[in-house]
């Protein structure tokens, strides 16, 4: 599957506790508009492409108290009618993993409900950046993936941290994209 | 969602008397040795002492419209602060090269190696107006306020903020903490801190480990001033509740601020201003349109009691609140009982 997607902004109002869903009501426009992305099978694991536009990339926030950095992750559902915007909810996990330029490596992250993500290390995962020209490209080597093999669905979240986006202000994809 | 907040069963508080406060930054470094010397923390004070007028630490956290909660209850936006004009970094000194000098013809004195521009204490002492007819400044200790309603709970998508329902203590749970920040960003007080190096948030925890040992915090028992109190709000033994409640004279920082602060001032009675001939005015120095700006309107009520029981006490008169604040027997300005300690799951 290769495709482009239109993102969208993840909502503000439907973060936990007060402060988001006030203070950043106004995020109404995704701040990464479009990304690409290629899921394709690779042995027993998965090569996952997914690429954005970024014209001014955030790499290292060390010794910073207010800078983000980009990041991206990638989601599958570990229960058929898991919600993705809402990174599942409670029986209905979603997993997947998190890129950010400063690490070696993704993390794995899994979640049943906005506010539980856990993050660990992801075994066997690799996941290499690279930003040009305006634009990063992420690839993801992946061992096998038992939720992507069964539900042949995956969902997309971008950050952009030159606008100060970190936990659910990001740009998402407008639900589950299909592999086939 | 809104978070719900649950009343603690008790609230453990601190009073500070702001005409007793030396500035000697002894209760800083108490908290800090004890709390704040990982790599990620230089910058971080849980506990400071602003020269004011001044701009405070981070800068400018005096200014109005810094996040809290407007009069529905609703937080604020508020802003992260930068680590060079907001709170200054650690300046690297030339200690090798001054050490090594002390045989040499020429000293090379300690300086700074880089041009520093803001820092923790850096218009310490400067204050307002003209010396030496009106001039003035005093010293505000401050830490975090376990607010009743606080931002930085409301502010935290993942819900590693709590407030100890045994005693209002706010803590972060770091296990949980993400390092988003919005915590940093919704506290109008710029009293949680973001450790860069473990990239979590970390805050003042009023010392919990002595207080559920009944011991005051590390700041209170250091301070030589003997300025601060500690105990709970609802003991009508204890010195908060005689200070806060019966007195009325201890009143909080920036209430306007809406997140209900559980330490609370002492306001600073100042020496008069001096006239042409350098003859006393009977006008206070520091303006109370200043200090309302900081501590609002109950301020005047509460200098008002203040010099009504001094001229009291100055008349050999009794005066109950002079004795609590002139703080003969220092024990009693601590008022705690030790608690069973808390087992997170």
């Amino acid at each position: 599957m290769k495709q482009t997607v239109s993102l969208i902004p993840a909502p503000t109002v439907i973060q936990p506790g007060g402060y988001v869903p006030a203070a950043y009501a106004d995020r109404g426009t995704p701040r990464t508009a479009q990304a690409e992305v290629a899921v394709e099978a690779a042995g027993k694991g998965w090569k996952i492409t997914l690429s954005w536009a970024c014209p001014k990339p955030v790499d290292d926030i060390a010794n910073e108290t207010d800078k983000f950095i980009d990041a991206c992750a990638i989601l599958a559902p570990t229960a058929a009618d898991a919600p993705w915007m809402t990174m599942g909810a409670p029986g209905q996990a979603v997993e997947g993993y998190l890129w950010r330029p400063d690490r070696q490596e993704p993390w794995q992250i899994h979640a049943e409900g906005l506010g539980s993500v856990r993050r660990g290390a992801a075994a066997g995962a690799k996941a290499q950046g690279a930003w040009s020209q305006g634009r990063w490209e992420i690839v993801f080597e992946l061992p096998e993936w038992a939720a992507l093999e069964r539900h042949r669905q995956v969902a997309l979240a971008v950050w952009r941290g030159s606008d100060q986006e970190r936990a659910g202000l990001k740009s998402v994809s407008p639900g589950w994209l299909s592999l086939d | 969602m809104k978070y719900d907040i649950p009343k603690s069963d008790r609230q453990v508080s601190m009073v500070l008397d702001l005409n007793k406060c030396l500035g000697c930054q002894t209760c800083s470094v108490a908290c800090k040795k004890m709390w704040n010397t990982d790599a990620g923390t230089d910058y971080a004070y849980w506990n400071n002492v602003e020269t004011m007028p001044g701009k405070g630490f981070p800068a400018d956290i005096h200014d109005p419209d810094t996040a809290g909660r407007n009069l529905a209850g609703e937080t604020k936006r508020g802003k992260l602060p930068s680590i060079d004009t907001g709170y200054g970094r650690a300046w690297k000194f030339n200690h090798q090269e001054a050490l090594a000098s002390t045989a040499q013809p020429v000293k090379v004195w300690i300086k700074p190696k880089e041009e520093v521009k803001w820092g923790p204490n850096f218009d310490e002492d400067e204050g307002k107006g003209n010396y030496p007819k009106d001039n003035h400044y005093f010293y505000l200790p401050r830490l975090c306020n376990h607010c009743t309603h606080p931002a930085c709970l409301d502010a935290c998508p993942r819900a590693a903020i709590h407030k100890r329902k045994e005693d209002g203590i706010v803590l972060v749970n770091q296990d949980k903490c993400h390092g988003y920040r919005f915590c940093v960003e919704a506290c109008p007080y710029k009293k949680v801190y973001y450790d860069h190096v473990r990239q979590v948030s970390s805050k003042c925890i009023f010392c919990l480990p002595r207080v559920e040992e009944g011991v005051a915090p590390a700041c209170a028992r250091q301070c030589p001033g003997r300025l601060r109190f500690v105990g709970y709000r609802d003991d009508q033994d204890g010195p908060i509740w005689k200070l806060v409640e019966k007195w009325k004279v201890a009143i909080p920082l920036h209430p306007e601020y809406g997140l209900g602060p559980n330490v609370f001032y002492v306001p600073p009675m100042s020496p008069p201003q001096l006239d042409d001939q350098g003859r006393p005015t009977g006008q206070p120095r520091i303006p109370l349109a200043y200090l309302e700006s900081l501590f609002g309107a109950a301020v005047k009520p509460a200098l008002d009691v203040l010099l009504a029981e001094r001229e009291k006490k100055k008349r050999g008169e009794p005066s109950e609140l002079m004795d609590l604040l002139i703080a003969y027997d220092w024990n009693d300005n601590f008022k705690l009982a030790p608690r069973h300690r808390e087992v997170l799951a």
